[in-house]
Parts: structure tokens; C-alpha cells; sequence
């Protein structure tokens, strides 16, 4: 088993380091670190990492090291994703001798009352997308076995194509994850 | 950077951790990934396309293992899968109650269709005929007190879940007379402008909590003006820097006070001089003063 690796977070200064390298205009260096941020924990995030905010973490550690020793990247992003490439080496190599454990069952939220939160808030959010959205979602999962293949043929065709609506579906799903995740917040506050 | 789409095929075995040992077509792939923003929708749909095929059993036992050991290692995925099934449960609960009912009726009858296993139809006809007219006559009983009782039973439930309620009301009125929730997830130009979300103000609100959900990607800080329908002056204005989430998901979270606010159509408007952010975009929703 390899050793348990700590977690740890960015600490202001190397982020204020980081953020004066993206950009001297401050609302363009906060913008700029968001897409850099969203870019690089989506890679990690795609090559099966436990912890994407982790390994962003070290990314920023190593580039702000190399930024004040006086190095000079004209592109932060490409910069930043070949850092990401090596972290996510490293981070492969430690992680081959990690037995992995997973329980699918585990997926269930184990307070009720929370679990039942969810479903009041979804139902919330159902009701607060847009009239079309809402039509989709609920066409998409109506029915059973064959029945629901044949709805969701029809509904493609009705939207422009499977891959349409495969990406409207994604969007939707988006939206209501950030409905649903704000609406529980709120009720837990 | 633009380049070729990859096929879905290609992006599916990508996810799935299958080309991590082709360098070369890896190193690419997320190359592409990273620096063409047309791939990645398409990315993201077709993680949702494997969760989908995940709970619905349609996965091979190869694609099934690389789902366990490699594609829902990321928490962030795990919620996804967790926040799928949680959508799913969600709309079979709706078909839920005819499901149940015809179950129960099922199962009723299975219990009580109880026939003798080794008697002869064409022996014992009559006898057999009113063996069955008493049993269904004891059968109807039995169901009939069983109805009753449950109806007793679920009498008593109501009762204990009205009184229940009633207190968790006057809880949850104390504890959010104060505050008024509004979330918003679609601009003017995306949603339908006859069914906008709608919020009643109570007179013992004193603020509105906001929640608007940004589309595209994380933008910086943004300049938010609350406008009455017709009228040119702001009734609120900010400048408000979105969260954003590990997955890029940016959203405005803030409140403002109810005072000036009257019963009318209201809109958020959400503008940026920042380059790429495009036009001001409207959240609208309808208020209504209660009295």
C-alpha cells in the first residue's frame, strides 16, 4: 500500500505570486486563473484522478517555483498543461500500487432526510427550467426497455440527431446538478 | 488551436483510460482536449453517455472494469453518477404509485389464489366450485378488514404527519420568514418568457437569496443590476465575483433586500466589459407582494 498522501492547498502567497504572472490587470488575472483552473482539473478529472484540486494545487506550487526563478512563458496555459502532464506522471507512478476499492452501493446518500432534500429540491429545479428543457428531461426518461429506446429515437429526431441531444441532455443534467447543489445548500443553512 | 473532431468512439476509450499507453495519440487527444473548447461539450457528453450505459447494465465486462478501476475514480464523477441515479429514481417514483398499486393487487392475488394441488377438476366440480366460492368469500373478508385496517393505520399517520408538519411549519417559519430563496438558470434569450420563475415576498422578508447559474465558462467579476420591467433605474446594483466550481461550473451567489420591490416582472441583468463575455444577459422572474 503506498503512503497515504497528505492533502494540501495552495497557500495565498503562492497564489497572489500566481495570479501577478497570469496578469498585472487583476480582473483579467482572476479570469485567466479560472480557465487555467477549470482546464487543468477537467484533464485530471478525464485521466481518472482521486483528487483533481490536489494535483492543480502542486501544478501552481511548481509553476510559481519556476516563475520566480526569473523564467518567462509567454502562453500560462500551455505552459501550465505541460507542468499538469508531469504531475499527472508522478501522480500515475504513485498510484499503481493503491488497491482501489469501490463500492457502487456507496453512491446512495446515507441520511435520509438528505436523500429526501435532494429529491424536494430536484423536483424544485425540474419546475424552474425552461419549458422546452423540461419537456426533453422528462420525455428522455419516460418509459421502460423498448418503449423508452423507441421515445428517446423519436425525441432525437426531433431535436436534430442523437448527438444533439445527447449534448442538450448534458446541459440540462448541468444545469439542474447546479440547481439542485444550490437549493440543498440553502436548506442545510 | 482547431483541429478534426475525434469520433465519439475515440473519446469513449480516452475516458475510459484505454489510450493512456498510446503516448502519442494520448498526448494529443488531450492536447486537443485542452485547447479546443468546440471538443469539450462533446467530452462531456460522452462521460455522460458511459454513466448512462453504467446504470443501465449496458456495459461489456471489459468497459465495466475500466468504469470501476479508472472512469469513476474522480469524485467528481462519482456525483455525477450519484446525481444520474438520483434523476432516474426521480422519474420512476413518478410512475411509482400506479407501479405499486398494480404490485399489490398482483401479489394480493397470488397470495390468496390457492387452489387444492392434487383434486381432480372433472371429479369434483361442485364441491370444487364451492370451495371456491367459499374461499373467495374468505378471501374478501380478509381483504376487506385488511383495507380497513390499513385505512385505520394510515388514518392515524395522516393525523401524526399533519401534526408533525404543523410544527416543522412554524419551525420553518421562524427560521426563513426572513429570507426569500430565488434561483435562476436560464437567461432571457434561452428560456420561454411566459413561464419565468416566480417568488412571493412575504412582509416579514427582508432579503432575497440569489442563486444565478452562468452558462458557458467561468467568466471574472461581473457587473449585476436588479431592473424593474419598463423602468430605466436600477432598483439594486453589484459588482460580483461568480464561484466557480473544480468542474468549471460558475454561478453568482449574493442577496439583496427586499425594499422597493413591488409586485412586477423583475430582471437580473449580467454584463461584463470584459472581453468574451458577449452581451448583457437577463435572468428574468415575476414577484408577488403577499398581503
Amino acid at each position: 500500500m503506498a503512503a497515504h498522501h497528505e492533502k494540501r492547498s495552495l497557500t495565498p502567497e503562492a497564489f497572489g505570486k500566481f495570479l501577478r504572472w497570469l496578469s498585472v490587470d487583476d480582473e483579467l488575472a482572476v479570469r485567466e486563473y479560472q480557465r487555467i483552473r477549470t482546464k487543468l482539473t477537467r484533464f485530471f478529472i478525464h485521466k481518472g484522478c482521486t483528487d483533481a484540486d490536489d494535483l492543480f494545487d502542486k501544478t501552481v506550487d511548481i509553476v510559481v517555483g519556476k516563475v520566480e526563478s526569473g523564467a518567462q512563458y509567454s502562453n500560462p496555459l500551455a505552459y501550465c498543461y505541460g507542468v499538469a502532464r508531469n504531475v499527472w506522471y508522478e501522480d500515475t507512478r504513485e498510484r499503481k500500487t493503491v488497491a482501489i476499492e469501490f463500492d457502487v452501493v456507496s453512491f446512495e446518500h446515507p441520511d435520509p432526510k438528505v436523500r429526501e432534500q435532494e429529491l424536494q429540491c430536484l423536483e424544485r429545479c425540474l419546475t424552474q427550467l425552461p419549458p422546452g428543457d423540461r419537456e426533453i428531461i422528462v420525455q428522455y426518461h419516460a418509459g421502460q426497455g423498448r418503449d423508452r429506446i423507441e421515445a428517446r429515437r423519436a425525441l432525437a429526431l426531433g431535436v436534430g440527431g442523437t448527438n444533439v441531444l445527447r449534448i442538450r441532455m448534458c446541459r440540462i443534467r448541468k444545469e439542474l446538478r447546479i440547481c439542485v447543489v444550490a437549493c440543498i445548500k440553502r436548506s442545510l443553512n | 488551436m482547431k483541429s478534426d473532431v475525434p469520433d465519439r468512439g475515440l473519446v469513449r476509450e480516452y475516458l475510459l483510460g484505454r489510450l493512456d499507453h498510446k503516448t502519442e495519440l494520448e498526448e494529443q487527444l488531450s492536447h486537443e482536449i485542452c485547447f479546443n473548447d468546440d471538443l469539450s461539450q462533446m467530452v462531456e457528453s460522452v462521460e455522460e453517455e458511459i454513466i448512462e450505459d453504467f446504470l443501465d447494465g449496458r456495459l461489456d465486462p471489459a468497459d465495466k472494469d475500466a468504469v470501476d478501476g479508472y472512469f469513476l475514480q474522480p469524485p467528481e464523477r462519482k456525483e455525477k453518477l450519484r446525481f444520474a441515479r438520483l434523476l432516474r429514481h426521480h422519474f420512476e417514483q413518478r410512475h411509482d404509485p400506479v407501479n405499486t398499486r398494480r404490485e399489490t393487487f398482483d401479489s394480493t392475488n397470488a397470495r390468496f389464489d390457492y387452489r387444492p394441488a392434487n383434486i381432480g377438476r372433472s371429479h369434483f366440480r361442485t364441491y370444487g366450485e364451492l370451495a371456491a366460492l367459499l374461499l373467495l368469500t374468505v378471501v374478501g373478508l380478509i381483504y376487506i378488514s385488511g383495507i380497513r385496517k390499513n385505512q385505520a393505520r394510515l388514518e392515524r399517520q395522516l393525523a401524526q404527519e399533519r401534526e408533525q408538519s404543523t410544527t416543522v411549519a412554524k419551525e420553518s417559519q421562524v427560521a426563513q420568514a426572513s429570507m426569500v430563496a430565488l434561483t435562476l438558470v436560464s437567461d432571457r434569450s434561452r428560456g420561454d418568457s411566459t413561464q419565468i420563475p416566480h417568488i412571493e415576498i412575504r412582509p416579514s422578508a427582508q432579503r432575497i437569496a440569489v442563486d444565478i447559474a452562468l452558462p458557458g465558462r467561468s467568466p471574472g467579476p461581473l457587473d449585476v443590476m436588479l431592473e424593474a420591467r419598463g423602468k430605466n433605474q436600477p432598483v439594486w446594483a453589484g459588482h460580483l465575483l461568480p464561484v466557480v466550481s473544480a468542474s468549471g461550473d460558475a454561478r453568482l451567489v449574493f442577496d439583496v433586500p427586499v425594499q422597493g420591490i413591488r409586485s412586477d416582472v423583475y430582471s437580473f441583468v449580467v454584463s461584463s466589459s470584459l472581453p468574451g463575455f458577449g452581451r448583457p444577459k437577463h435572468y428574468d422572474f415575476r414577484v408577488t407582494l403577499a398581503q
